[in-house]
């Protein structure tokens, strides 16, 4: 099965649906793309008569990323296939035992929505493979350079939105506000773009969601919060919301400013994260390494820390650990080691699953 | 600039390893160029500290200075246009009785 192209992944979604009716869920997203583009995420999880604990997965975010997306898919397809048979999973080195992933079915929703960015990827596919951003056109201004169409959609969460005025000068966050950005233009205004809606309109259905998985590529490590500055436990009112620090965020080993993050919280998200890791690693020994957002670069508007800061801007939101699987070498690997690479990912997120039930 | 068999057409994305001498370095050309980054920076085997950059030919004079080596190691865009002909036609899952299937070995009890 080579890549799948933007039809497939919806149609691979709905098929699974269909076969699986009994332990899974069809979730329209309500905003069409600037295509015109509509999408669906899948629910897996045994039936349960009460609401469950939920992990949500996005891919397909940055169009260039394609891998992201069948990562997903099989996930799916995968635990679906063997809760129904009664069989375990065998990811090369590393192996869940039938009784793990009925259990996790059992105690966890998948709430998996693998192809954010559907217009984007059709681009890549088919014109300039290397093209990141959505495919909107509105803030090119009329300017016929076609680097000016698009917005970063992991640039555009409502989390430290005004990067401006909440960073550090020197501290180059990687975002923009200059529309023609090909790479990391942020958008108008945070939520502008229906793809990062259909994800805000994802997080308010399933508000028992209580870890979020954004899959990217590349650089072999997940992602923990914050990707803003470094972390720190000790001083809870140095933090986003505090307008006392800005101008300060974004640099490394300094000591105007690190965000605050529970220790208890931290500690959750590492475990998690060396959890993923550790599955991951049994496949054909890979070595991943968790780090926080911030040691890959600063960033403004991200998924993973939009849903953790959720908690902190209203308490009455549940608590979302965010993190972002960062997959493989490259953005295209070919077919056959993208293969791999998904064996890979996949039992990383299985064992981070029931590290989480 | 190491030799390459293949010119690549003027539009084209090259993927580029640059390293410089420690992160503040690096740091400041990445600030300067905004360039586009893949993967995270590493410290090299020599000491530097190094990362793969994504550009067009015509960049790649932005991103050469004192201290900086900038080697080419692929064409993105070309290495993009091989992937796209492994992407799928049509849709493989339109029959009524198709369904993705996952890549793990499915284990007996």
């Amino acid at each position: 099965m080579p890549y799948l192209n933007v039809t497939e992944v919806e149609s691979a979604v709905t098929s699974l649906a269909t076969a699986y009716p009994d332990l899974t869920q069809l979730v329209p997203l309500p905003n069409t793309t600037f295509e015109n583009r509509t999408a669906h995420a899948l629910v897996v999880g045994e039936p349960s008569d009460t609401p469950k604990p939920c992990v949500m997965m996005i891919g397909g975010v940055h169009a260039r990323e394609w891998g992201s997306c069948e990562i997903l898919v099989h996930l799916a397809a995968d635990l679906l296939e063997a809760k129904r048979d009664g069989t375990g999973l065998g990811y090369g080195g590393t192996a869940f035992t039938a009784g793990q992933v009925s259990g996790l079915l059992h105690r966890l929703d998948l709430v998996i929505f693998p192809l954010v960015n559907p217009d984007g990827r059709h681009y890549s596919q088919t014109v300039r493979p290397m093209w990141r951003k959505n495919r909107n056109p509105a803030n090119a201004g009329g300017n016929p350079n076609p680097d000016c169409i698009g917005v970063d959609i992991n640039r555009n969460y409502d989390f430290l939105f005004d990067f401006v005025t909440a960073f550090d000068p020197s501290s180059n966050p990687r975002v923009s506000n200059d529309p023609c950005d090909p790479q990391v233009y942020a958008g108008p205004s945070a939520f502008s773009e229906p793809e990062t809606q259909n994800v805000l309109a994802l997080l308010e259905q399933f508000p028992l969601t209580r870890w979020f998985v954004d899959v990217h590529s590349y650089s072999q490590d997940i992602l923990y919060n914050w990707g803003d500055d470094e972390n720190q436990s000790i001083d809870p009112d140095m933090n986003f919301r505090n307008s006392e620090y800005d101008g300060k965020r974004g640099v490394p080993n300094d000591l105007a400013y690190a965000e605050y993050i529970p220790k208890g919280d931290e500690d959750a998200a590492v475990l998690l994260a060396e959890a993923f890791c550790h599955g991951l690693n049994g496949v054909r020994g890979l070595t991943y390494k968790p780090i926080t957002g911030f040691h890959l670069y600063p960033t403004s508007g991200t998924s993973d820390d939009y849903v953790y800061s959720r908690n902190f801007a209203d308490p009455d939101q549940g608590k979302v650990l965010g993190f972002t699987v960062e997959w493989g070498t490259e953005f295209h690997p070919r077919w056959a080691e993208m293969q791999q690479i998904i064996l890979d990912v996949d039992a990383g997120l299985v064992q981070f699953c029931l590290a989480a039930a | 600039m190491s030799a390459v068999p293949n010119e690549p057409s003027q539009d084209d994305i090259l993927r580029l390893h640059v390293t410089a001498k420690d992160p503040e370095a690096l740091r400041a050309l990445l600030r300067d160029t905004r360039a586009d980054v893949g993967g995270r920076p590493h410290v090299e085997t020599d000491g530097r500290i190094g990362v793969d950059v994504y550009t067009t030919a015509d960049r790649i004079p932005d991103l050469e200075r004192e201290g900086v080596t900038v080697t080419r190691t692929g064409n993105a865009s070309e290495a993009g246009r091989a992937a796209q002909a492994e992407v799928g036609s049509g849709d493989r899952f339109a029959p009524d009785d198709a369904v993705p299937h996952g890549l793990a070995a499915k284990l007996a009890g």
